[in-house]
């Protein structure tokens, strides 16, 4: 008897696949191009999500997770691990928790070789269709930030490459910084219409332009 | 029309941008950098209220915050108007409509002031409790009458259009307001590195600097200012905040500001770059120091009739001449106890305008000011002060006297000085409202005869409000606070030189607050100390003498400081009376408590964008777009938008669902189901977790099978319910309520963190990642094998099993299990998947006449088979036993579970328990209210004990009839007796006890 059951979500045959603002991206209105726009969303939709759960003082389990993943495993809150040339990031969400994002379709995959690394006491679980990644950029996106956030976004606080999770308007987020005005946001699938709407609207007064 | 109180030359005005406004529908002219009072002043308008309780006439008395009168209903449309705004903060601005608050029918002719000036003597401090208290019933009428009579604004009738918002931000150090100290400061704490933030409640930053006669490097103070305000903007980390009040201060340094954006440009905020901009601003700052250079506020003196219009406190009137260009009238007569106050009368007498007296409490004044007062000429009277002012619509004269202070007595004979305005000032009172609004108490002190600051961690008074007053000593005390600030926050000190400024040497004022008159207080005219509420030191004086002698009392009794300015103004005075009175010292009385907010916020700066639909999450499926197109009723679950009903054409709710119903019963309905909680449980101690979680047994459920399972609260109580499934020997799904997921999350967290951290065993939510689709209905084998890749039949694919398999070609794990009582299957994939799989069920279904249906349907056909909804059949005070549901629970688990304990209490074990029954009406037409109150006698006679209630009621289009669920005391033991319900409407309702399985008590359907 298998301990675990591991699911392939992803259909073999061609299948439209709709990311959490296929709803929203059709009915909200935004500037027709990026020139002016002080604010740009783009959706980077459709990727692989992953939460690891296990013991961070546990060497066998830290060196199993940088073995499979080919990022070092942050150990507490601060630079998300990543290796953007093969699209992989690891982020430290709390002591026994990190949330793994890789290319769209490379869920299993990435599970499969966690499991193959580990052993004990730890836990996979693909949340792809649960979450889905925007970047927030633009010289007002800082602006927009805070206004929807309470955390400490100056960069003394919160440098390039740091990776949080926050409450966002009345939601919640995780929130990575790229860039001195280049964000990442990643928000849940049921909340991502309210959030999508809310940061088109705190964005409204500086322009905003959404990426196809 | 002229300005004729218009200077020709000086002030901070542009002359060469004229700007028309209107108020009491008269139009006027006024210049840009004007407030709404100075242009009023300007155009010589003396009366701009009608006073709240005696309808007196009342003109501009201060040029900030503190003003109790100059109170104005702005706006030139209906959406906007703003009540209560102070005209003397008010900027100018090209079109600017504005009213007098009070004042039926007009501020000129008004008709209470007839009622008010009669009522003087009528309307003492309790008048309306002690007039109006009975018959009590009668208070609504009374009301009515005295709203009208005095009023205070009113909110708009249509919406508002703009839009509000809010910022959150975190510095080193937040400097509160922009004056001297505050500039100083926060100069200092910016060149040491820190990230500030300064803010002033005025349309420019400067403060008294603005309207100062002093220099600070020999250049004119406004002029250093300016320097100072280019310096931080250039900064990065500096964010200046103009037209923005700090006010609130919290626990922990955390300060709330309002900022208001674009109530300088317009009636309704204006677009900006053709886009909305918001019109006014929260800002919620988190601070590491927080430096109050907050100033002070100058107390007028309290003498007869001190509110007819052309009284004024001393350093409005500079204000007003220096910083406006405006003189308020042509002949001054000031009254002072200090010397600082003598500006007003340098400043008059500057502007070419005739300083008839300074009228000086003291009997040897000799600073620089009172040298330079008489190197002009202007005649001072010593030891004495303006007892009354006369005149009704405007001052026409003071009446003068020499004055014993310590006797509280008037010495010798009067004399009066024509004059039209009469400035005083009694003194100056730091602004401590921010240090005592997290419930520290100011603290008197004598040298500065004002309360200052108690003492506030982390915050830190710079200049006025620390007492220090002169602005050579509030520019350095302001450099060296924000020193300070910067160092308490980690920094090192940045590297400057204090400005210079010559010392100006002020001799020591005198504490004076209310004159004594010719006539006992409760005889003379009236001696006003709170304008804006009408209350005079004579109201004061009979408060105490009536019992009210703690000033917590005094104020509720008087109403002293109720108004919008929260007694800015009047407040000390009105201490210093009660103390008098009251034979106490000022501390001694202390002080009223000060709240938040310093002055008033609209509403929608409160509520910033948290309106319309962003009021709360609304949280959508993955399907959602579908069931917008389908044209679905939706419904408020948990924040999720689930579709009610499915209208066709002009379908009524009731024939929707009727329709919806029989369709799953006799063909094949679909539900979205997505919303349901979902948490994966992983780790080899997970089928222990759910031992100890639920109430029933989990250790032999093999993988492929699902079971349902009862949560109850260590109480014993029902919490949550779900069907959980075995995936494999480690690794389950659950379920929970729609509204229970996030809830039951953390009750296992909780249990798993603190009490059984042994246990090898996480969990995360999945309830977004999969899309769930009920498929139900004798049809719905026959649908799904249409597009499904496994083996459908009862022999393959039992009740209460899962498989997994394709669903028109995406991976999906289905689970045969029922909550409407017929064949289905709930099928699970990968949310970004969910709307081509629902398509592909539509196509295929449509020759099933595949039936969406929403959560009304739903509700009915559980409710039919007697299916539970938490929440509905449960209240936190109901057990799996009241439910029926015995076959839930496994007392002989060989370890305990959450709620074992106390079930087995007798309590829990009684039999006359409300317990869970079906109600049938007797007549079939009829379907109970829910909630409605259970009898079991159809006489209604007093005390009718009531047996329980309806949880559930809906017409069944399966039964023929409408049922309820109800739970009824003793229930299960009732069956076949008849109950009654009586109605609000007189109407008793009869129903009969029955099993609550109203359909298919066997089950027959769903086993096939």
């Amino acid at each position: 008897m298998s301990e675990i059951a591991t699911f392939n979500a992803h259909p073999t045959v061609a299948v439209r696949a709709e990311s959490p603002l296929a709803f929203s991206r059709v009915t909200v209105a935004t500037l027709a191009s990026a020139q002016g726009a002080g604010v740009c969303i783009r959706e980077r939709a459709l990727l692989g999500h992953l939460i690891l759960r296990g013991k961070a003082d546990d060497a066998g389990f830290r060196a199993g997770v940088e073995s499979a993943l080919g990022v070092s495993l942050p150990l507490k809150m601060g630079p998300v691990s990543r290796d953007d040339g093969r699209g992989v990031s690891v982020q430290w969400m709390s002591p026994d928790e990190w949330l793994i994002v890789v290319p769209a379709g490379e869920d299993l995959a990435t599970e499969q070789r966690l499991r193959a690394a580990l052993s004990g006491h730890y836990a996979v679980m693909q949340v792809s269709g649960a979450q889905t990644l925007l970047e927030l950029s633009g010289p007002n996106a800082l602006e927009v930030l805070k206004k929807s956030a309470g955390y400490d976004f100056h960069p003394r606080n919160f440098p390039v490459g740091k990776g949080i999770s926050t409450t966002l308007a009345k939601s919640t987020a995780v929130i990575r910084r790229t860039g001195d005005t280049q964000w990442e946001l990643i928000i849940r699938r049921s909340f991502a219409d309210y959030l999508f709407r809310w940061l088109l609207d705190a964005s409204e007064e500086y322009g905003v332009f959404v990426a196809r | 029309m002229s300005q004729r109180n218009r200077l020709a030359t000086g002030g901070r005005i542009d002359r060469t941008r004229p700007l028309r406004f209107t108020f009491n529908g008269v139009s006027f002219q006024g210049y840009a950098g004007d407030t709404l009072a100075s242009a009023l002043i300007a155009n010589g308008v003396d009366v701009l209220n009608r006073s709240f309780k005696y309808a007196r006439p009342r003109g501009v008395v201060t040029a900030g915050a503190d003003e109790p009168n100059a109170i104005v209903q702005l706006g030139a449309t209906e959406a906007g108007q703003v009540p209560n705004v102070r005209a003397t903060q008010q900027a100018l601005y090209d079109g600017l409509v504005a009213k007098s608050t009070n004042g039926w029918p007009n501020v000129d002719r008004d008709l209470m002031g007839v009622i008010g000036s009669l009522g003087g003597k009528f309307m003492p401090p309790g008048f309306y409790y002690k007039t109006f208290m009975s018959p009590a019933s009668a208070w609504p009428k009374y009301e009515q009458y005295i709203r009208k009579a005095a009023g205070l604004g009113r909110s708009p009738r249509e919406t508002d259009p703009d839009i509000y918002d809010h910022m959150h931000h975190h510095c080193d150090v937040m400097v509160v307001g922009a004056g001297p100290s505050g500039l100083a400061a926060a100069l200092a704490a910016a060149r040491s590195g820190a990230r500030v933030i300064l803010c002033d409640e005025q349309e420019e930053m400067g403060g008294s600097l603005l309207d100062s006669r002093e220099l600070i490097d020999g250049k004119p103070a406004a002029e250093w200012a300016a320097a100072v305000v280019a310096e931080l903007s250039a900064l990065p980390d500096v964010l200046l905040l103009p037209r923005t009040t700090a006010n609130g201060y919290h626990d922990h340094n955390f300060v709330t500001l309002h900022e208001r954006r674009t109530e300088h440009l317009a009636d309704l905020a204006p677009l900006a770059n053709g886009r909305r901009q918001s019109r006014a601003r929260m800002h919620k700052v988190r601070a590491g120091r927080v430096v109050l250079a907050t100033g002070t506020h100058e107390r007028p003196l309290v003498y007869a009739r001190n509110d007819v219009p052309g009284n004024l406190v001393a350093g409005a009137v500079s204000t007003y001449i220096r910083r406006y260009g405006v003189v308020p009238g042509q002949r001054l007569v000031l009254s002072t106890s200090n010397d600082h106050a003598y500006r007003a009368a340098l400043d008059w007498h500057d502007a070419g305008r005739e300083v008839v007296a300074i009228v000086d409490a003291r009997d040897k004044p000799d600073g620089d000011l009172v040298a330079a007062a008489r190197s002009r000429n202007i005649r001072i009277i010593t030891g004495s002060a303006v007892i009354e002012a006369q005149g009704k619509k405007r001052v026409t004269a003071a009446v003068v006297a020499a004055i014993d202070i310590a006797g509280f007595r008037v010495k010798g004979s009067t004399q009066e000085l024509a004059c039209d305005t009469i400035a005083s000032s009694g003194g100056y009172s730091p602004v401590v409202h921010l240090a005592a609004h997290t419930g520290r108490r100011p603290v008197w002190r004598d040298d500065l005869l004002g309360f200052v600051s108690g003492g506030v961690p982390g915050q830190i008074p710079a200049g006025g409000v620390n007492g220090r007053w002169s602005l050579r000593d509030a520019i350095a005390d302001g450099f060296e606070c924000g020193v300070r600030a910067a160092a308490e926050t980690g920094l090192t000190a940045g590297t400057f030189t204090l400005p210079t400024v010559a010392p100006v040497r002020e001799g020591k004022p005198v504490a004076l607050y209310q004159v004594p008159h010719t006539k006992a207080a409760m005889r003379a005219p009236k001696q006003f100390v709170d304008q804006q509420n009408d209350v005079t030191a004579a109201g004061i004086e009979l408060a105490t003498r009536e019992g009210f002698e703690a000033i917590e009392h005094v104020k509720r009794y008087t109403g002293l400081g109720f108004g919008t300015d929260q007694g800015k103004l009047g407040n000390i005075n009105g201490m210093a009376i009660a103390a008098r009175v009251t034979q106490q010292s000022i501390p001694d009385v202390g002080t009223t408590v000060f709240r938040p907010n310093y002055t008033p916020i609209t509403f929608g700066a409160i509520a910033g964008r948290h309106c319309n639909e962003f009021f709360d999450p609304r949280r959508y499926t993955a399907l959602h777009g579908w069931h917008v197109e389908r044209g679905a009723a939706f419904e408020v679950v948990g924040q999720w938008m689930r579709p009610w009903y499915f209208p066709r054409g002009n379908e009524s709710m009731h024939d929707a669902v009727q329709r919806e119903s029989r369709a799953v019963r006799e063909g094949v309905g679909i539900l979205d189901a997505s919303t349901l909680g979902k948490i994966e449980i992983q780790g080899k101690d997970a089928r222990e977790f759910l031992n100890r979680l639920y109430t029933n047994a989990w250790t032999k459920l093999e993988p492929g099978k699902c079971r349902y399972g009862l949560m109850c609260k260590d109480d014993g109580m029902v919490m949550d319910d779900g069907v959980t499934a075995c995936l494999a020997e480690n690794h389950f799904h659950m379920t929970t309520t729609t509204g229970g997921a996030a809830g039951v999350l953390d009750w296992m967290e909780m249990w798993h963190q603190t009490e059984w951290p042994e246990l090898e065993v996480y969990f995360n939510s999945t309830t977004d990642h999969w899309a769930a689709m009920t498929v139900t209905g004798p049809n719905a084998r026959k649908l799904l094998t249409e597009l499904v890749d496994i083996d459908m039949s009862a022999e393959a694919f039992g009740y209460m099993d899962w498989r997994e398999a394709k669903v028109a070609g995406v991976p999906a794990r289905i689970f045969r299990i029922s909550f409407t009582g017929e064949l289905s299957y709930e099928i699970n994939v990968q949310a970004n998947y969910a709307m081509h799989v629902w398509k592909a069920l539509f196509e295929k279904g449509a020759k099933y006449d595949l039936t969406p249906y929403g959560t009304e349907t739903m509700h009915v056909l559980r409710a039919e088979k007697g299916f539970i909804i938490i929440g509905q059949e449960t209240d936190g005070s109901v057990t799996p036993e009241d439910l029926g549901m015995q076959w839930c629970v496994g007392y002989k688990k060989p370890y305990s579970w959450i709620g074992r304990r106390a079930l087995t209490r007798p309590d829990t074990k009684r039999s006359d328990r409300k317990q869970l029954v079906g109600l049938k009406p007797l007549d079939p037409q009829v379907v109970l209210q829910e909630g409605a109150q259970i009898v079991l006698d159809k006489e209604i006679k007093v005390p009718m004990p009531m047996v329980g209630h309806v949880t559930s009621s809906y017409f069944s289009p399966n039964l023929g009839h409408g049922f309820a669920l109800a739970l009824v005391k003793g229930g299960s033991q009732r069956i076949g007796q008849t109950v009654y319900l009586p109605m609000a409407d007189g109407k008793i309702h009869a129903a009969e006890v029955v099993s609550p399985v109203f359909y298919d008590s066997e089950g027959a359907r769903h086993h096939v």
